[in-house]
Parts: C-alpha cells; sequence; structure tokens
C-alpha cells in the first residue's frame, strides 16, 4: 500500500484523477486475472463472490463469459 | 441531393466502421466498452488515412498513440507510489459477445461531437480527422493525457484537424 505522503495533493486534482483512472484499470486487470485463477484451481462461483464481496450473480455475470470462451479456445 | 444521399450512406457506413473498430481496440486492451482514445485508435485505422495525416502535419507519430495511452496509466501510477513494471496488470485481451454496442462516456462524448461536428460540416463524407479533431477538443482523460504524453499541444492537434478538413 502506497504512503499517504506520497498521494498527490489535493491541490492537484487531476493528478489525482488521473491516479484514480489507473488505480480503477488496475484493480479491474487484477480482479480479472484473479477470477480467472481461481475458477481454474476448481473455486467455486460463490466462493470467488464471497472473496470478492459481491453476489454470486455479479461474480459469475461480470466472468462467466471471458472465462469459459478462454477454456474453450484451449 | 443524390450527392447528399451518397455521403449520408458512406456516412453510415464510415460510423459503422468507427465504432466496431473502437469495440475491437477496447477488447484488445482488456477493456469491455470502447472509451474515447478507442475510437482514436480506430480512426487512425479508417481507409482514409485522414487521422494519421492529422498527426503526420504537426510532427507526431500516430503510430505512438497506442504506447502513449499506456505510458499515461505508468505515470499515474507512479504519481501513487506504485511501479506500473514491477507488477503483473497488463491488460489481457478480453472476447466480447454482447449483441448491443454501448460505450464509455468518454465515447458516446466523442459520438455526440461526431454528430453535432457533422451537422455543420454536411457537404464532406465523415472523415478520421473529424474524430480526432473532437478528441483534441477534450480537456481532460485519458486522450489529453495521452496526448501530452507524446508532447503534443491539443490546439495545435485541433488546428492541423481542421486543416486535413479543409484540405480534404
Amino acid at each position: 500500500m502506497p504512503n499517504k505522503n506520497s498521494l498527490p495533493s489535493s491541490d492537484n486534482p487531476e493528478e489525482a484523477l488521473a491516479a484514480v483512472v489507473a488505480l480503477r484499470a488496475m484493480a479491474e486487470q487484477l480482479e480479472r486475472k484473479a477470477v480467472k485463477s481461481a475458477i481454474t484451481q476448481g473455486w467455486s462461483w460463490s466462493q470467488v463472490a464471497e472473496a470478492l464481496g459481491v453476489t454470486k450473480q455479479a461474480a459469475h455475470k461480470r466472468h462467466a463469459t471471458s472465462i469459459k470462451k478462454q477454456k474453450t479456445t484451449q | 441531393m443524390f450527392k447528399r444521399i451518397r455521403l449520408r450512406l458512406r456516412d453510415m457506413k464510415t460510423v459503422s466502421q468507427l465504432i466496431s473498430g473502437a469495440d475491437q481496440q477496447a477488447n484488445i486492451l482488456g477493456e469491455e466498452e470502447p472509451a474515447a482514445e478507442h475510437f482514436v485508435l480506430s480512426a487512425l485505422n479508417l481507409s482514409d488515412g485522414t487521422a494519421k495525416r492529422v498527426f503526420d502535419r504537426i510532427g507526431a507519430n500516430p503510430d505512438n498513440f497506442l504506447s502513449a495511452i499506456k505510458q499515461q496509466y505508468t505515470d499515474a501510477l507512479s504519481s501513487v507510489g506504485i511501479n506500473h513494471d514491477a507488477i503483473e496488470t497488463d491488460p489481457e485481451p478480453i472476447e466480447n459477445s454482447k449483441l448491443f454496442h454501448n460505450s464509455k462516456p468518454s465515447g458516446q462524448a466523442v459520438m455526440k461531437s461526431l454528430y453535432v461536428s457533422k451537422q455543420g460540416d454536411k457537404d464532406r463524407p465523415l472523415l478520421g480527422a473529424h474524430v480526432v479533431a473532437v478528441a483534441a477538443d477534450m480537456e481532460f482523460g485519458i486522450v489529453a493525457r495521452a496526448l501530452k504524453a507524446m508532447g503534443i499541444d491539443r490546439s495545435q492537434l485541433a488546428k492541423a484537424a481542421r486543416d486535413e478538413l479543409d484540405s480534404a
């Protein structure tokens, strides 16, 4: 976790907002990879959902299609 | 009359290519919906070649726009102490099976501005340079930051886009 003192100053919202966008994109990529890895290792969608703090339906809706497609192309 | 109809049909084809190209660019970069930067990348691939020529006019390499998008993410993450190169979060391409197209808000803004821009420019076909002109007017966001990473002045790019359109 980055030190709070290294966060962009609130006097520079442009830089702070750019960091927010980049962090969101990074979190999204990380989530996709982690879910794919968990499902490949045999986790259930309920377990993935619990770990992410979302509903099973939400986790499944968000990731199932791309994971299924990747499995069928392998 | 017939010229207008022909232009209209051509524009519809260009819009279709632009949107499907933006969708493709977003998916390649691991995103489900295209944003403004994906529309610029799609415009650079349009066969009219005007979007690329806009960049050429100001001495910038249009092929560097993609790496500039990545660079602005790296820069933004380093501002919060994260070394992007040290973590494995490079986007994986995704396959999108959505039947209906949707864009991120910045992508929707590009399409709305394109529509408005074309309302005042009905005698010319829709060209990649129109997309660059619209994107250059966006003050904030990923496109603005990517252009900054390339050392491009947005107002200069917007002027080059207008000049390209005038000469098309």
